[in-house]
């Protein structure tokens, strides 16, 4: 059989449905399309985006998975690694080469072998410890680094908007 | 702040967004695998340069045909899966024997800790490529080549035997890590340098490449390599060293083609 990204997607979203890592839900917008992915991330415990639970959308490429899907929140968030439009900047996301950040060399890539789960395990740390040395947002960046506390707030602030509570 | 952040990544996106274009112009205009072309093709392409056109000279004493592969980073690994298959056509214990690897193959890579549920796809689709040039009574060989010929022009088929390939590299040299850490150069570790150059697709292959897939899977590649090197022999290497190879590529700086003997 040939390889095809629609029957991998799949395959994803069978065994994403089925032993699902703790905190994450995901799966196709429609199943009309396996190619968009709406995904819920909850803030990792005992991180300032506690108790929040964060949507993003996920897109997939033709020839996925031979390249990475593109990852975007669509609530708001603030955090040095995720772009003011929603876009998620990790090193995963992306092939070598491939590289706007300029990554450490040691960074987890895309590859054929990553999955999905993958990457939303990836965010869930990123979320969890921010790295700040590429900054995708340089404010969130430099207040996560000097102002803590400030940023803290922030956090938490989103996490209630998540939860459809007033800030 | 912000519009100086999204301009930058706007920029960046547009960098790579036209070498994708590039990159799909070059595909559209070379087929994956070529037909098999007469050597002198390549005389047309250095016309006028007189190291290339003697070197190339001297290879016609000992090859008549090349097929070209589409330059798009993978061009060893398919022309070396390519060039092997089709000499399994015709050699059917090797067939056999290979195709006894390849099954067994999968279990040693989830050993050394590459992910089954996303290797099972790779693995299936490279299974499938095999079982369908399988050397056979009741076709001709002809038949069989084609079938080669069209599931290597398949980007479903090709792209996967790709990547598998790709793996079974990477898991050779995690398995002989400390032999090949001396083959890497810079700050790279083993673990680095397979995440990085050698599993994902569009990663050119160097020598550590070749050496560690031609010895996972037990085949003698022999590489000429055409190039401005001194004297007017093209220099031809064996790998693993003193094999006999049953796979003959051609190596120009960044590019392997698949070579015919006489």
């Amino acid at each position: 059989m040939a390889g095809s990204a629609l029957r991998r997607l799949m395959a994803e979203y069978k065994q994403l449905t089925m032993d699902p890592p703790e905190g994450i839900a995901a799966g196709p917008i429609s199943e009309d399309n396996f190619f968009e992915w709406e995904a819920l991330i909850a803030g990792p415990e005992g991180t300032c985006f506690e108790g929040g639970v964060f949507p993003a959308r996920l897109v997939f490429p033709p020839d996925y998975p031979l390249s990475p899907p593109k990852m975007k929140f669509t609530c708001d968030m603030f955090h040095p690694n995720i772009f003011s439009d929603g876009r998620v900047c990790i090193s995963i996301l992306h092939a070598p080469g491939d590289d706007p950040m300029g990554y450490e060399l040691s960074a987890e890539r895309w590859s054929p072998v990553q999955s999905v789960e993958k990457i939303l395990l990836s965010v869930v740390s990123m979320l969890a410890e921010p790295n700040d040395e590429s900054g995708a947002n340089v404010d969130a960046a430099i207040m996560w680094r000097e102002r803590r506390d400030e940023f803290n707030r922030i956090a938490q602030r989103l996490v209630r908007k998540t939860l459809g509570l007033s800030a | 702040m912000d519009s100086v952040e999204n301009n930058d990544a706007n920029r960046d996106e547009l960098i790579i967004q036209q070498q994708r274009e590039i990159e799909k112009e070059i595909s559209d205009s070379t087929p994956l695998v070529s037909e098999q072309l007469p050597l002198n093709c390549l005389q047309a392409e250095y016309n006028g340069d007189e190291v290339f056109t003697d070197k190339i000279q001297e290879l016609f004493k000992k090859y008549k045909f090349i097929r070209r592969t589409r330059p798009d980073g993978n061009c060893f690994f398919r022309a070396f899966a390519y060039s092997y298959l089709e000499y399994l056509i015709t050699n059917n214990s090797d067939y056999q024997e290979f195709q006894k690897l390849a099954e067994a193959s999968k279990d040693k890579l989830v050993e050394l800790g590459f992910p089954s549920f996303t290797l099972e796809d790779f693995h299936e689709t490279f299974m499938d490529v095999i079982k369908r040039v399988c050397p056979s009574h009741s076709e001709t060989t002809e038949k069989v080549k084609n079938e080669l010929h069209a599931l290597f022009n398949d980007q479903g088929y090709s792209d996967y035997v790709v990547v598998y390939l790709r793996l079974i590299t990477s898991g050779k040299l995690q398995e002989d890590a400390d032999f090949y850490q001396h083959f890497i150069e810079g700050d790279f570790s083993i673990e680095e340098f397979r995440h990085q150059e050698v599993e994902p697709m569009y990663k050119e292959s160097d020598h550590i490449h070749i050496i560690a897939l031609c010895t996972a899977l037990g085949v003698g590649v022999r590489v000429e390599y055409l190039d401005r090197g001194e004297g007017e022999q093209v220099k031809a290497h064996d790998f693993p060293e003193g094999s006999d190879p049953k796979v003959y590529l051609i190596y120009r700086p960044g590019h392997y083609d698949i070579l015919y003997p006489n």
